[in-house]
């Protein structure tokens, strides 16, 4: 910037020689000077001034045209009443592990009232009830008549009851969109799903909430829309889940049992493929829970697989016998004392049916079952080592599945854990679990050693679990379960083709009072399959059981849950794609010879 | 030009200060909040309570604030806008000391007849600041660059309380209004391109990221950016507002449907329909017609605001003036575009109209300094 002189020489010297003062030329260039740059100040802010107002007007336009195309556009309504677009986007579908439908969204309506707008509020009243006979004539005339300003008159309707409240042609009657839950199979699989509800309505929608089963565990990202609608993938299968359930209602209904359930997981990936309880329900229609003084684990909406613990009996004896050889104490062969009498402290122990084994060996003892002789193999391991294989195999906790209710499942476990719990928890008494439990336990046996945690998620494959006992261990422990069924307990478990392996159990059912039921037991049988490289676990359980057979009522395990077991798994293997095996000859006794 | 130039004699005194005013704009305020309570009676139904007959008592109040700010001389307001920044910065931490309390995550303070929300004092008292800082600051350093971090971090403060309320649509608010005054104050424009730019560079950058490796947010977080950008996606969730009041513009076409006749808003339809949504009932009942005729006066409060600017000879009149002007001009704007769908939904009440007292209040306080150093603006005529 040049800058003019404040003292200019000339004009300086002329001043001097003219005799005024120069020091009037400086304060005049001075005020010249503040001047000019009061000027530049005032024109720089105005031209700022001048851009913000452009900035301003541009505003005002942008604002005035999109006024203008908003009010002069056709008032479409919102897409969420556009059935079957957005909406279904609300609330994620859940699909079995082949990808079919098991859970998804269903347009509807709600029906509520405005009493101000309303034309004719007793005739509407009148109709109203002609269409929905529940409704209460002189209640909806008061509520219609009243102060109220809004009430809700049904929550769901169906298309024709729309349709004739439409036709009443009463204004102050008004629908609301409502999306709602739909279980396209029924029962089917009816506790792992478990059901929705409706959480905070409005006219407009309505939240619609998981209350139990997967849609409870899983709400917050069934309900994310950041998943994109992207469906629940489940571990089940669909046909599994409905043969399954034929056969056990069928035995359910054969063996007179008050319920039922079953459990078929897969022993490598930990993934429940089909799980049944026993009275079930309709999710779609879920019945209220059971009021208080009535006991809820008879109730429909119980789930016996995961919520339902019980001594599981004679099925827990595996466990002492796969850990003792684990142990390095016996081995199939080892001969184990299982004679009588026996006696801890002031308690007997005892056969079933009071017999006397005397000697046997390890796997003789499963294959007969001998309280004794698993109770005194029991005491060779010790409490401590017994609890920690025990919750090794997660005996101690609650089922890590994603079923709401499973955290429900806390297996009992007694209190002081005295050599007398060690022999009757070697025997399946004393400690209650779930089914779940006991599958999960199994899985570990038949997958060769590793504990797998079941889900019911689909995965894509199989679990590095950790390792509760050795291969061998867990052979040992498949031969002689598989023996159970040759020549043991369990043999109407044979299914043609395919080789099963499993142990029964029986156990008295305890009195709410305490002491035990003499004809009320919980039969068990848990059994994996195919029995030379077990893929599937299966364990089903029957609640008070009774049948008769050979003229004698008949309620262990062996005559009751054994054949229906059995007939599952003639029917779902196929379904898993298991082929059926012809058994190998047996050698013993015949000799090869190459002449 | 300062203060001290002026010639005390060339002010209006006492009483003789009314005839001052600037009475064109006090009417116009008087309109707008007419308006307003046409639509919180419709709103109510055809009802005094329970919203127009609080609204009306507080506009009252607010009238008497901004007569009494308008009397004290302007070069008062000039001298304790310092004062009155560090007192809402008081309040600001205040608020989130008292929420950590026992209040929850509150925005306001009650101060028993009204709630006061100190992000709206916090929006005049900036512009004060701001308007006094560059009236001491001499022209020439204006644009230094450690003169320009200044008031850069005078702005930052507040806006990092105010952030942290949380209140996103406050904070970016008061950037908008203090950045406007120091472009207003003639900040060299360099350093405007650079903001934006380096804004706009940032978020493109993180939306080029998207679905390459090296990704600057998780998918589900971009989703939800998309959802609060674009909010039809979500039409039941958070597009709600925005598709109800959509509709209500829609049906009220050309001329509306009549005072009292909009359904959206009567029925319930339209959350908020008396605060932040108010807008959707005028154009429902009013039509195109009625909300351009709101929107025209509000441009005209803002031509109002300028002109004064240009009257004023001193640097504080002027930008302060503006900065209130441009204040207000962003709650409507913003207001109207959310409402349209024009911005995400922020929680910005339209002015004067809005059923709501901390705003009006300090909006009125506000117009009362507007007035203030319109009376007392340099006249030639007397000097």
């Amino acid at each position: 910037m040049i800058r003019t002189p404040l003292r200019p020489l000339a004009r300086i010297l002329h001043a001097r020689a003219v005799g005024e003062n120069p020091d009037r030329i400086e304060q005049e260039n001075i005020t010249l000077r503040h001047q000019e740059m009061q000027v530049q100040a005032r024109q720089r802010s105005e031209g700022r001034l001048l851009v913000m107002g452009a900035l301003f007007v541009f505003a005002f336009a942008t604002i005035g045209a999109r006024m203008g195309i908003t009010a002069l556009s056709e008032p479409a309504e919102p897409v969420a009443s556009v059935p079957g677009s957005a909406i279904a986007m609300q609330r994620a579908d859940i699909v079995d592990r082949k990808g079919r439908l098991l859970a998804t969204n269903f347009e509807t309506h709600s029906l509520y009232a405005q009493p101000p707008q309303m034309v004719d509020p007793v005739g509407a009243a009148e109709k109203l009830v002609e269409i929905f006979p529940d409704l209460d004539r002189d209640e909806l005339i008061e509520d219609f008549t009243g102060k109220r300003k809004f009430l809700w008159i049904k929550k769901k309707i169906s298309p024709e009851q729309q349709q004739a409240v439409h036709d009443i042609g009463d204004p102050g009657l008004l629908f609301g969109p409502r999306e709602m839950r739909l279980y396209p199979n029924g029962s089917l699989a009816a506790h792992v799903l478990g059901g929705a509800g409706f959480g905070k309505e409005g006219v407009n929608a309505a939240e619609v909430i998981g209350v139990a089963g997967v849609e409870k565990q899983f709400d917050s990202y069934l309900r994310d829309p950041a998943n994109g609608g992207k469906p629940l993938q489940l571990s089940l299968d669909l046909t599994v889940q409905a043969a399954a359930e034929r056969v056990l209602y069928g035995g359910m209904k054969l063996m007179n049992a008050k319920g039922a359930t079953s459990i078929l997981m897969d022993v490598h990936t930990g993934e429940v493929i089909s799980v049944v309880s026993l009275p079930d329900f309709d999710p779609n229609d879920r019945p209220r829970p059971p009021t208080s003084g009535f006991d809820p684990s008879v109730s429909p909406l119980f789930n016996r697989a995961v919520q339902g613990v019980y001594e599981l009996g004679s099925a827990f004896k595996i466990f002492t016998a796969a850990q003792a050889v684990d142990l390095g104490l016996a081995n199939s062969e080892t001969m184990i004392d299982a004679s009588g009498p026996m006696r801890i402290g002031r308690f007997p122990i005892g056969e079933f049916n009071h017999k006397n084994f005397g000697e046997l060996s390890l796997a003789d003892v499963i294959v007969n079952s001998s309280n004794r002789g698993t109770g005194r193999l029991a005491l060779q391991i010790g409490a401590l080592r017994q609890q920690d294989f025990l919750r090794a195999l997660g005996m101690f906790e609650p089922t890590p599945i994603e079923i709401a209710e499973a955290a429900g499942g806390r297996p009992l476990t007694p209190r002081k854990w005295g050599d007398l719990s060690t022999v009757t928890i070697s025997y399946g008494h004393g400690l209650s679990a779930s089914p779940m439990h006991l599958a999960a336990g199994y899985a570990a046996i038949a997958n060769g050693g590793r504990y797998v945690k079941p889900t019911i998620l689909r995965q894509d494959g199989p679990q590095e679990g950790q390792r509760v006992m050795s291969e061998e261990a867990a052979r040992q422990s498949r031969a002689m379960l598989r023996k159970v069924v040759t020549s043991g307990t369990a043999s109407f478990a044979e299914v043609p083709g395919y080789q099963v392996g499993g142990k029964t159990g029986t156990a008295d059912k305890p009195k709410p009072q305490g002491g035990y039921y003499e004809d009320k037991v919980i039969a068990t049988f848990a059994a994996m399959f195919p029995a030379h490289d077990p893929k599937y676990v299966l364990v089903v359980t029957l609640d008070e059981p009774e049948v008769i057979a050979h003229g004698k009522p008949r309620r262990t395990a062996g005559w009751t849950a054994t054949p229906v077991a059995a007939e599952m798994i003639g029917r779902v293997a196929p379904l898993l794609g298991l082929r059926p095996q012809v058994e190998p000859i047996e050698m013993a006794g015949i000799t090869l010879t190459s002449n | 030009m300062s203060y001290l130039e002026y010639h005390a004699k060339s002010m209006p005194s006492g009483f003789r200060k009314i005839l001052y005013l600037n009475w064109g704009l006090l009417l116009l305020l008087v309109t707008v909040a007419c308006v307003g309570f046409l639509m919180l009676y419709s709103v109510a139904g055809g009802s005094f309570t329970p919203w127009v007959e609080p609204q009306v008592k507080r506009f009252a109040l607010g009238l008497v604030l901004l007569f009494v700010v308008a009397m004290v001389p302007i070069w008062f307001w000039r001298n304790v806008s310092v004062l009155a920044y560090l007192g809402s910065l008081a309040l600001l931490v205040a608020v989130e000391l008292f929420g950590s309390v026992g209040m929850g995550a509150q925005r306001w303070i009650d101060l028993g007849f009204m709630r006061l929300q100190p992000s709206e004092v916090t929006k005049i008292s900036l512009v004060m600041l701001l308007a006094a800082y560059y009236d001491w600051l001499p022209p020439e350093k204006t644009s230094r660059p450690l003169w320009v971090m200044l008031p850069v971090a005078l702005i930052l403060l507040p806006v990092a309380l105010v952030l942290k309320q949380p209140d996103l649509g406050t904070s970016i608010l008061l950037m908008a209004a203090g950045g406007g005054v120091m472009f207003l104050a003639g900040v060299h424009w360099a350093y405007f391109v650079a903001v934006i730019a380096s804004g706009v560079g940032l978020v493109s950058a993180v939306f080029q990221s998207r679905g390459t490796d090296w990704q600057l947010l998780k998918d589900y977080q971009f989703r939800r950016i998309d959802t609060f950008l674009d909010p039809s996606q979500d039409p039941l969730g958070a597009g709600y507002h925005i598709t109800q009041s959509k509709i209500a513009l829609g049906s009220g076409g050309w001329s509306g449907r009549g005072f009292m006749q909009g359904t959206q808003s009567r029925l319930n339809f339209l959350p908020e329909k008396h605060t932040d949504f108010i807008f959707t009932t005028l154009a429902e009942e009013f039509g195109f017609i009625g909300g351009v005729t709101l929107l025209f006066i509000y441009m005209l409060i803002i031509l109002f605001c300028i002109a004064s600017a240009i009257a004023t000879k001193d640097r504080f009149s002027s930008l302060v003036i503006m900065g209130i002007g441009l204040n207000f001009f962003l709650f409507f704007a913003v207001n109207m575009s959310m409402v349209m769908g024009l911005a995400p939904v922020v929680g910005v009440p339209l002015p004067m109209v809005s059923y709501g007292g901390s705003a009006m209040l300090v909006l009125l306080g506000a117009f009362g300094i507007v007035q203030s150093a319109h009376i007392h603006r340099p006249r030639h005529s007397t000097r």
